[in-house]
């Protein structure tokens, strides 16, 4: 997760993370049935949603991240 | 981010070590609920055959006659809500006799996907978001109403909201742990003790829902709502109208100082939050944190001026360190839904799509305010969701007999002022948020260019 204050905007990094996350989207949707009916199955398929959740806001979050980057949207450096 | 990620993992592994014994007594999904499909419907005898998910148990079970046979789902993973057997534990009612086994409502698990759908869990998560990433607690009063106001069931809801907030909350705890705000070892303390304090809290409320049953146990949850709410948050908001206008300056608070003066070993010192407070201070506050979570279902309303005005942290440390303490109950509490298999992940990560983006753009938020605005935008938020609670005790009041029954339209009317309010309460914290950013982007801005 980019965050520094470099001058050069991390825009690689934004697009191969977007593209994951974009990528993990559309194959969760496209599997739909399949995905809501073995995550709801309870007992040790708790791990399925609660690991999807992990991956979505580490892929999805450092996407985020360095497209508020990319767009100049940074925190006060001092606080 | 090694620090913080052995952090989370400690915290992992030793929530799996004891989720078993928390689950026996946590929250969780009524055991009146049933998840499975409904195999046939014989309108006859008014029954229909459900097979239960997990166990593949076959039940039949009856359903009421305001119920048309043709509308009832069959094939479909559904949400059985049986009628609750008087005098019995939950759970009794699945494996009572064949004819006491009584249907109270039927609904569709997964809801279809439209365009419209998307873009509402889309935008919904968005503004969530930012709020969680500004004040540490993140809309979930809203936003499992809106998600059932959009065809989710209840269960689900609550569910595939508290499997969203808790990695928005990693997120976000993350971002103002590398501002240096977020004091992790303060949020793990407190979110521990909020955990004991969450089995006090649904104890107290099962026995309330025990002797006064549906509608007084709603009752008491709007009425303990009300007060903390209208009390916390009317204190919270003089607090920051006078930091505001210059007539108090930001200094810990008298109570904070005393209870920071009461030395009974063990000590503890929390570096980012910079207080050093006796461990019989700080694990009470945690545990009256958990039960009112237990009971209001908005820790974070009662655990962000806990840390500020009894502890004595600053508003933007005690925002901070609510979203670890968010983190590590939303886990728990997802564990807990999950094992119930009542996760709809598909709501989950729609959430996530853009609350992911607004709990980022919140943590950077704070680093341009000043700590009263936290305050304003907390007590807002705070004031104007009493008013949706407060429109539903007329209702509550009715139900228990205590008023005289109201038209169906008037309390029509009042339901949609409480779902109206709470959506003017995320649009409201949302707009200050974004002007008070903006307003200290372009002041830094400004101040660095001269």
């Amino acid at each position: 997760m980019a965050t520094t204050t470099s001058k050069g905007k991390p825009w690689g990094k934004t697009v191969i993370m977007g593209a994951i996350s974009l990528a993990s989207y559309i194959f969760l949707f496209k599997n739909e049935q399949l995905v809501t009916e073995v995550y709801t199955k309870g007992g040790v398929n708790t791990i399925f949603p609660i690991v999807t959740v992990f991956w979505f806001s580490f892929v999805h979050g450092a996407f985020a991240s360095n497209l508020l980057e990319c767009l100049g949207i940074e925190a006060k450096s001092s606080h | 981010m090694k620090k913080f990620i052995i952090s989370i993992l400690t915290l992992l592994v030793s929530m799996v070590i004891i989720c078993p014994s928390v689950i026996a007594g946590g929250a969780g999904p009524s055991k009146d609920l049933l998840k499975g499909e409904i195999l046939s419907v014989d309108p006859a005898s008014h029954t229909l055959k459900f097979r239960k998910d997990t166990t593949d148990e076959e039940l039949t079970l009856i359903y009421p006659e305001s119920m048309k046979p043709e509308d009832i789902p069959v094939n479909r993973k559904v949400l059985v809500n049986l009628v609750h057997l008087e005098g019995a534990h939950e759970g009794e009612a699945a494996h009572a006799a064949p004819e006491m086994r009584e249907i109270k409502s039927i609904e569709i698990m997964f809801l279809d996907m439209t365009i419209v759908r998307i873009i509402a869990l889309m935008a919904i998560g968005a503004v969530g978001g930012l709020l969680s990433g500004f004040i540490g607690s993140g809309g979930a009063f809203v936003m499992t109403p809106a998600m059932m106001s959009l065809g989710a069931p209840g269960a689900v809801a609550v569910a595939s909201n508290m499997c969203h907030k808790f990695p928005k909350a990693m997120v976000g705890a993350y971002k103002r742990w590398k501002y240096g705000q977020a004091d992790i070892k303060l949020g793990l303390v407190m979110a521990v003790s909020a955990i004991v304090g969450v089995q006090i809290g649904i104890m107290i409320q099962k026995a309330i829902l025990a002797a006064f049953g549906g509608a007084g146990s709603n009752l008491y949850i709007s009425v303990v709502f009300l007060v903390v709410l209208i009390f916390v948050g009317g204190y919270v908001m003089m607090d920051a109208i006078s930091l505001a206008k210059g007539t108090k300056e930001e200094k810990v608070g008298t109570l904070a100082l005393k209870m920071q003066n009461i030395k009974i070993p063990p000590m503890i010192h929390f570096k980012t939050a910079n207080i050093t407070v006796s461990a019989w201070i700080t694990l009470p506050v945690g545990i009256l944190t958990g039960m009112l979570a237990a009971t209001i279902a908005v820790g974070g309303f009662i655990g962000v001026p806990g840390l500020i005005y009894v502890l004595g942290v600053s508003a933007v440390v005690a925002s901070a360190t609510e979203l670890v303490i968010a983190f590590v109950m939303g886990c728990w509490g997802s564990i807990q839904w999950g094992l119930a298999g009542l996760i709809d992940i598909r709501l989950t990560v729609l959430l996530l799509s853009c609350s992911l983006i607004g709990v980022q753009l919140g943590a950077l938020g704070t680093t341009y305010v000043k700590d009263y605005v936290i305050k304003l935008v907390m007590a807002s938020t705070m004031l104007i969701v009493a008013v949706s609670r407060g429109a539903k005790v007329p209702g509550y009041l009715v139900d228990l007999g205590w008023m005289e029954p109201i038209s169906d339209t008037a309390l029509k009317v009042l339901d949609s002022i409480s779902f109206w309010s709470l959506v003017t309460a995320l649009g409201t914290a949302a707009l200050i948020i974004i002007v008070a950013m903006v307003k200290g982007m372009m002041a830094h801005k400004q101040g660095t260019a001269a």
